[in-house]
């Protein structure tokens, strides 16, 4: 399950029921669009959704809203590591806050979702509309 | 007859599938035996691999401490893991001992790992902090060199 506003609109608040596949984590077929569910880099015990935003040896650039003003910066994500970004612009923890995450956290890729019953249907590596 | 040695087998089979799962599951929740390549923990572990008893409980339970050695998955490699002492948890301030030095304040949900091979280890002064996710047992026991049985402390 995926609760929390940091992937509207695809996901609801409230919690979405996903089904997730472990094979593209561990023979590393994960894509940039890719919508994952990891481990907390910063708490151990926390499942996290996000999508991919980047893989390893990418430059990524990175707008944050910090102070007020909107500034850019750009980055290259280390190796073995990738770039997590809930959909959510503003209401999401993720990479822009912990930094580029080591794949070995990933834990599977989110392929279809079962629940809302009127959100059925494939998870696609495209930010979809909200149900 | 037939239909009696075909159950017979199927009665074997279901046991050893039961085994293999037991094991399994325990490998995976309890104690793993594994082994710990490379110069990176000299002297405390051989170059060409001592043979190690991990559990797996100390790290679910969030019962590591300082001093502890044990198995991670490699932040710079997920297909690879790797062998270290902790030196700092989450909270704590390290000071780094490298070309670079400087100190570091070691964030929420993370270690500091380091290897006991101070010139000849890839470890936290090169990657930063380990996220504790990545943390996969606490060694404890050696069973390989036989002349290094023992508890590792």
């Amino acid at each position: 399950q995926c609760i929390g506003p940091s992937m509207l609109p695809t996901f609801n608040i409230r919690g979405d029921i996903l089904v997730t596949e472990r094979l593209s984590v561990k023979l590393g077929k994960i894509r940039v669009g890719d919508v994952v569910m990891a481990r907390s880099p910063s708490d151990p015990r926390m499942v996290v959704c996000k999508r991919i935003l980047g893989l390893e040896g990418d430059t990524i650039t990175v707008a944050s809203d910090k102070g007020g003003s909107t500034k850019f910066y750009h980055l290259q994500i280390p190796k073995g590591h990738v770039w997590l970004q809930g959909d959510n612009f503003h209401k999401s923890r993720d990479s822009r806050e912990y930094g580029p995450v080591p794949s070995a956290l990933l834990q599977g890729r989110v392929f279809y979702r079962i629940w809302p019953p009127q959100g059925w249907g494939f998870v696609g590596r495209i930010p979809s509309q909200s149900v």
